[in-house]
């Protein structure tokens, strides 16, 4: 017990202040986090701004973002191992563990939200099949396809621990690593697989099946959130790596698999952008007209046409930036495109989650408006900062970055 | 059951009393809250809406409207195509003998409305022979698809063979993807654990379940009522569920005899379906597909599902039936 207490004593002096401080804070929140939670699950959802009619909130965005972002790992493993682009290799571990960690945490998150936890289980004994093996409701559709790819992605995730030196002494660990190391192309595959589906399902097909909405209803929702998913998630997966090697002064990934992985992104966007258009441009046209409403009317709320621009506008800042080599091979304007690459993402589901519930269903209702508690944002940030907590502690004790490992051992 | 059970509100004669909202709460054990002003998340399957004219209050004095109008779950059945259609038993012989895959979205019945088979089969030849053994001429298939039914998760939430949209309250997970489905807003959720103090326990109706904390519950047209009514019928003898007949709550309970309610494809019953969709007073909430050209309604339903509620609301009001049925002239 006490060298424990030594043990520790002795790694917190060993962090520099800033650390220090960081620490604290992510600490702080995650405390938070611990307190409304408890609040939340024990007494109810009363405590959220949510109602009956803005039924959904803060946390389905995070959902719906971090599943969106989290896509960047499949289509980087998809890249790496499918499309053998090698030089996505130092990038890989990291994407995995992020990946891994959305994935967790929209559980996490899902968890909160819906009102009776303890029957989450229902989910896998009485789902809503159709006929075979088409699920009728897309959330069972998302139920079963994250819950595979949650499996497919913890496989994934254990060689990195395998990696470590201590483990990687042991003949069966260092065996198992390697055997499983050479599986990862089936994993990719499958993860691949499996992506496309709740990327479609949970992103966009959700919404886009709600025929009574016409906010959401539109066809095309679903393809329309896997293009996202391939576009802001790859630019996720670099800008985070980039944001760890800034913070920790270190190179852990050479400057070439970020430019690669950027112009992937900066690629991915011209889709993503032209689909957006297409299908706001059918939603104004065809699919609200049919409902009798006009779209420019839909956009009149809190969340409406302001959220909209901007949504566009950061799907439109990538294309430049990462894709034209003289603003990529310059880190700020690589940083830049990264950024709005994820904001497009965010902006994007913001906008789908706000504005559809927003939209008054009677004409003689105004438009709503939802601001959460301090429950719900608490509970949202004490996720992300234990997201970011867990991945400072894999930085530190796990080889996350083969590339830096590979550069100490040349130096040792 | 050859039944579609439907309503019509006569908004000339209702007075906004309430009372067929205090029935509905007391028939389906509403729980009551600490702060139930805060409408949003009060738990009410039948809510009198205000209804205005005057939404940004710019209007003048005298030019401002106001109606009462009670809402609860319209009992959608989406567009349904085909239902209802009888198809020779020899014609789908002969789709499913020439190799056909004869699929059937719907529950199929014969043509004495005897169900014969669930949702969404692919007709294979021993079936049809077996269906030829049964002596069965015709079938027809009934698909309702409400809003609200497809997305629930883990089939806490279908639709009866006599179109009523069932919840069940104790397999409902509260995600609340039905409450986002729906467009009337009928879908409420226990956002708080629900009370009945004191003597309020004593009141409580044993045909009705409570519902937990975090479930969503609905208007089911007080199928439990439905269900006594059967019980009594049967214990005389009667075995034909077509013969019970019943009044929700509300319905008896309004004093101005304001809401109706009764079979939609019954030619006698006071709601009869094709009656009410020619009667000029006559509107659907938030449906203006009624009232659009023909063509133009037949090129939208083979495009898309409308919610098709079961529920009318009538008024001699033009700017009220305007501002019910749509967006457009509001
Ligand atoms: S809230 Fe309940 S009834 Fe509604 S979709 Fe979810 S599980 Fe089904
Ligand atoms: S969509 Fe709403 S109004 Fe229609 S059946 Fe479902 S709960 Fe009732």
């Amino acid at each position: 017990m006490k060298s424990a207490i030594e043990f520790c004593k002795n790694e917190w002096n060993s962090y520099t202040r800033k650390t220090k401080i960081a620490l604290c804070v992510l600490l702080g929140l995650v405390a938070l986090f611990a307190i409304f939670a408890i609040q939340i699950l024990f007494w109810g959802l009363g405590y959220t701004d949510m109602n009956n009619v803005f039924a959904m909130g803060i946390w389905i965005i995070g959902d719906l973002g971090l599943v969106a972002l989290g896509g960047g790992a499949f289509f980087s493993g998809f890249l790496l191992y499918i499309f053998r682009k090698d030089d996505l290799e130092p990038l890989i571990n990291s994407t995995v563990l992020i990946g891994f960690m959305c994935y967790l945490f929209t559980f996490i998150l899902l968890v909160f939200d819906i009102g009776q936890p303890l029957r989450a289980w229902f989910g896998y004994t009485y789902p809503n099949w159709g006929l075979h093996l088409m699920p009728k409701s897309m959330l069972t559709e998302v139920v079963w396809c994250l819950t595979l790819y949650f499996c497919v992605l913890c496989v994934e995730l254990i060689p990195i621990p395998l990696k470590h030196k201590v483990v990687d002494k042991i003949p069966f660990f260092h065996y198992l690593g390697h055997y499983l190391h050479r599986l990862m192309w089936i994993m990719a595959a499958v993860g691949t697989f499996l992506s496309f589906f709740h990327q479609g399902s949970l992103g966009g097909g959700m919404w886009g099946v709600l025929y009574g909405k016409p906010g959401w209803f539109h066809p095309h929702f679903f393809f329309l959130a896997i293009v996202l998913a391939t576009a802001g998630g790859t630019s996720f997966m670099t800008l985070w790596p980039y944001v760890a090697s800034k913070i920790m002064k270190k190179e852990i990934v050479p400057m070439s698999s970020f430019q690669a992985l950027a112009k992937v992104s900066g690629f991915m966007f011209i889709f993503y952008l032209s689909y957006r258009i297409f299908v706001v441009y059918t939603l104004s046209t065809v699919y609200v007209p049919m409902a009798d409403r006009s779209f420019i009317d839909l956009l009149g709320g809190y969340y409406g046409l302001w959220m909209l621009s901007l949504e566009l506008i950061f799907s439109a800042i990538p294309i430049v930036l990462l894709l034209v080599p003289k603003f990529r091979e310059q880190e700020k304007f690589m940083v830049a495109g990264l950024i709005s690459g994820v904001l497009a993402v965010l902006f994007h589901k913001l906008f789908v989650v706000l504005n559809g519930f927003s939209i008054p269903n009677f004409a003689w209702r105004p438009f709503m408006g939802y601001n959460p508690t301090i429950q719900e944002w608490f509970v949202m940030a004490g996720a992300l900062a234990c997201m970011a907590l867990i991945y400072m502690w894999f930085a530190k004790y796990m080889p996350l970055f083969p590339h830096l490992h590979k550069h100490e051992h040349h130096e040792a | 059951m050859n039944k579609k059970w439907g309503m019509a509100i006569d908004l000339d004669k209702c007075t906004g009393c309430g009372a067929c909202q205090v029935a509905c709460m007391q028939e389906n054990n509403m729980p009551i809250f600490k702060d139930d002003s805060d409408l949003p998340k009060r738990v009410t399957f039948l809510d009198l809406m205000k209804v205005t004219n005057d939404k940004d209050a710019k209007k003048k004095y005298g030019e401002v409207q106001v109606a009462f109008v009670p809402k609860m779950c319209q009992q959608c059945e989406g567009n349904n195509l085909g239902a209802h259609q009888p198809i020779p038993l020899e014609t789908v012989k002969k789709r499913v003998l020439g190799g056909e895959k004869v699929f059937f979205p719907g529950i199929t019945y014969d043509e004495q409305d005897n169900m014969l088979y669930k949702p969404e089969v692919v007709y294979t030849k021993d079936m049809v022979e077996d269906l030829e053994k049964k002596g069965v001429k015709s079938v027809y298939f009934d698909n309702s698809q409400p809003p609200c039914v497809s997305v629930c998760p883990v089939v806490a939430t279908d639709v009866g063979d006599d179109g009523v949209v069932s919840q069940v309250w104790s397999r409902c997970i509260g995600c609340r993807y039905c409450q986002t489905a729906c467009p009337y807003e009928a879908r409420a959720f226990n956002w708080w654990n629900p009370r009945y103090e004191g003597d309020f326990k004593k009141s409580l109706n044993p045909d009705v379940s409570l519902s937990s904390r975090g479930a969503v519950v609905k208007c089911t047209f007080c199928s439990h009522i439905w269900k006594r009514e059967r019980d009594k019928l049967l214990a005389k003898g009667e075995k034909d569920l077509n013969k019970v007949k019943y009044n929700p709550a509300c319905v008896s309970a309004c004093p101005t005899n304001a809401i109706i309610f009764g079979d939609l494809n019954d030619p006698e019953s006071p709601v009869y379906a094709k009656k009410l969709n020619n009667d000029e007073r006559a509107v659907r909430l938030v449906h203006s597909i009624d009232k659009a050209d023909p063509k133009v309604r037949e090129k939208w339903i083979a495009k898309k599902n409308y919610p098709n509620p079961k529920v009318y609301y009538l008024s001699s009001q033009k700017w009220l039936r305007d501002i019910l049925v749509g967006f457009k002239n509001s």
